[in-house]
This record gives structure tokens, C-alpha cells and sequence, in this order.
């Protein structure tokens, strides 16, 4: 392959956070949706041996459940799979899998109700520490006491095959749909084969990540409210991925 | 949509705080569908303890679906007839279509293809 876009710098922070997570997180989403999809099917070791330790019958929410990739993983488990894209909820759906279109910043379930929470992949995608805070806000006010939330960001200091400039934490991160991908966004019919002069090229959209520093995970839980509400149980690293688990504490 | 996700979910519009009226949630036009589901008991105890018992009577009533007690059994267990109705309730009957209308204050989510629309305006968050 040629020219492989890589990630830019956002040199100057995004203006307006809502309007341009809605502009390069969730319209991407949509566009990219089925090829995004096709790609998205190994679990991740942390994640998968998370999900196979829950007690049977537990009762989960994925928040940013994309195309519900971790809902199946452990068949004894009830996941109740959120999303802010419906172009990925459909694929969810369509699969068997409870799917509900949802914001991550004021998440529709009552409060300590789940026994466990995942967000693998999504906080990155908040574009302000307050909003990354929020979205975890959520997650926690959604837990019963004494439940577990596993949460899966992107690592700034990744070895993978992506190269991230180690000054920046904002970056916009392309997504290249390869040319003769037929259809880039909703159910694909015959009889809507692409223009040629489409389907001739690669089509690259571009994603808005906040790269994670090592502990910056932590020390955003443990320097704000939620440190008297959550325990935090494990931290690591991996897959590209900075994680930690979350206990939510029983009040006394 | 399960019936057992409905009773988990709420009015979360930030002016909407009156408990005894963001929740539940009011169907209106909808469209059911009994698609079937594996065996759970594990689960179904534990959905037991989770969910709002007169939420989803008050529920399954509106819907016109029958076979609950009005109140909370002490022990479901050991009744075999009230596990499988359960079972059907909560895990079996999917919501294909239709809406949910808060009846604190109005605000109406919309159910298309079994995925319901939980997305709020701006200013409502």
C-alpha cells in the first residue's frame, strides 16, 4: 500500500466539543459503519476475560457497544448494548442483541442498576477532560454498589502500527474504506452499486481521538468526585489501550 | 427492544426529576413481536431482584399482556408456571415499533426496527 494516511496533530483545540464530536466521531461512525464493521469481530483478551468472569446471569451495559462485538462473548450474561451511532446499532440489532441509541454524556438507564458496565474504545472521543469525566460519570451512576465498570482507552505511548507524535494528545485519525468497498454507509443493495468514479478510489474520513497518557485514566477518576465513589480494583495496558476496572463502593 | 430493557430505562430529561414520573416509560402505538430466547435462570432470579415489579405490571397491563401477579412473589423459584411466564415477559416479547412518552413531562422516544431513539436535545441534557 502507498501513502498510508497517518494520524495529524490538532493543533488548534476543537472550538465548538459537540458540535465536532458530532461532526468527526458520530457522522463518521455512520459513514464507515459496515465497512468499520467487518473488521471489528477478535475480542481482546482484558476485555473477553472481564466478560467470562461475571457470574451467570449478571446483567451489563456496553456503552459504545459499536456492532456488538463483546455482547455475545459470554452467552450466560443479559448486555444491554448503547450506542451514539445507528449505523453500527443496526448491525447490533440485527444481530440479536438489545441496542438502544444513546449519549454516553447523559445515558438513558436508571441509576445503580447493572452489575457491570464495559466502555472499550469511546471515552477517547470526548474532546474535553470534563466531557471524558462525564461519560465515566455515567457509567459509575449506572452501577450497583459493589458492580464493576472495565473502561478501554487509546494509548498515546502505543508500539502498534500507528505513530503518534509523544507532544500531542489530540490527533485526527484517518479511516480508509478501500476502493471497491461497494457501499460506505447503509444496507447495501444491488441496486446501489456506487458511481465509478467512487468506487475507483479509497475514501479516507478522519476521527477525533484524545490519545491517553500512562495514569491519565487514574488521575481523572481519582482527582475528581468520583474518587470517594469508585475503588479502582486494576490498570494496564493493553492492546494499544491504557485500562482500568472500577468497583463501585458500597455506601457504608 | 426486551420489555426488560423498558424497565431500566427512564425520562432523563435534566427538568424531568419527579421519580414518580419519569418512570416508566409509556408505550404508545407499538408493535410486539415474540421472538424467542435461550433459557437463563440465573438470570431470570436476578432480573427478579433488578426490576421495578410494579413498573412492570403497571407495563404489561397498558399492553394488555396478562399472567403476572399484581405484586412481588417472595419466592419465584419454585414456580415453574410464573418462571416461564417471566421468561416470555421480560426476555421473549421485543418492542418492533412505536414510541415511549414520558408522563412527567411529554417528552416522547421514538422505537424504530427495535432500537429506541434515547438521544435528548442539547438543551434537555
Amino acid at each position: 500500500m502507498v501513502n498510508k494516511p497517518q494520524p495529524r496533530v490538532l493543533a488548534e483545540p476543537l472550538t465548538d466539543a459537540a458540535k465536532n464530536e458530532s461532526e468527526f466521531v458520530h457522522d463518521v461512525y455512520n459513514q464507515i459503519a459496515p465497512h468499520f464493521s467487518n473488521t471489528r469481530y477478535k475480542a481482546w483478551p482484558v476485555v473477553e476475560s472481564f466478560l467470562n468472569d461475571r457470574e451467570a446471569g449478571s446483567v451489563g451495559a456496553d456503552v459504545g457497544c459499536g456492532n456488538g462485538k463483546y455482547m455475545g462473548v459470554n452467552r450466560k450474561l443479559m448486555v444491554l448494548g448503547s450506542d451514539r451511532s445507528i449505523g453500527l446499532l443496526e448491525i447490533t440489532q440485527g444481530r440479536g442483541f438489545e441496542a438502544t441509541l444513546a449519549d454516553n454524556l447523559a445515558l438513558p438507564y436508571r441509576s445503580d442498576r447493572v452489575d457491570f458496565v464495559i466502555s472499550i474504545a469511546v471515552i477517547h472521543h470526548f474532546s474535553t477532560p470534563e466531557r471524558r469525566l462525564q461519560a465515566i460519570r455515567e457509567l459509575v451512576r449506572i452501577l450497583r454498589p459493589g458492580g464493576q465498570a472495565l473502561v478501554f482507552v487509546w494509548a498515546l505511548e502505543q508500539k502498534g502500527k500507528r505513530k503518534f507524535d509523544q507532544d500531542h494528545q489530540d490527533f485526527m485519525v484517518p479511516w480508509v474504506v478501500p476502493r471497491n468497498t461497494a457501499s460506505v454507509s447503509g444496507v447495501q443493495t444491488e441496486a446501489e452499486v456506487p458511481p465509478p468514479e467512487e468506487a475507483e478510489n479509497d475514501r479516507v474520513f478522519h476521527r477525533y481521538y484524545h490519545l491517553f497518557r500512562e495514569h491519565e485514566l487514574e488521575t481523572l477518576i481519582t482527582e475528581s468526585d468520583l474518587n470517594s465513589a469508585v475503588e479502582i480494583a486494576d490498570n494496564g495496558y493493553d492492546r494499544d489501550n491504557w485500562y482500568v476496572v472500577l468497583t463501585k463502593r458500597i455506601p457504608e | 427492544m426486551r420489555l426488560l430493557t423498558h424497565n431500566m430505562l427512564q425520562c432523563h430529561v435534566k427538568s424531568c426529576n419527579d421519580p414518580a414520573l419519569n418512570f416508566p416509560l409509556q408505550f404508545q402505538e407499538v408493535e410486539l413481536e415474540q421472538i424467542e430466547a435461550e433459557e437463563n435462570e440465573a438470570l431470570l432470579l436476578n432480573l427478579v431482584g433488578k426490576i421495578d415489579w410494579p413498573a412492570l405490571v403497571q407495563t404489561t397491563s397498558e399492553l394488555g399482556i396478562t399472567g403476572l401477579p399484581p405484586t412481588k412473589p417472595d419466592v419465584v423459584k419454585n414456580d415453574p408456571a410464573l418462571m416461564k411466564r417471566l421468561h416470555e415477559i421480560l426476555l421473549e416479547t421485543n418492542v418492533a415499533q412505536g414510541k415511549m412518552v414520558c408522563r412527567g413531562c411529554g417528552h416522547s422516544y421514538p422505537i424504530k426496527d427495535g432500537i429506541p431513539n434515547m438521544l435528548l436535545a442539547e438543551h434537555e441534557i
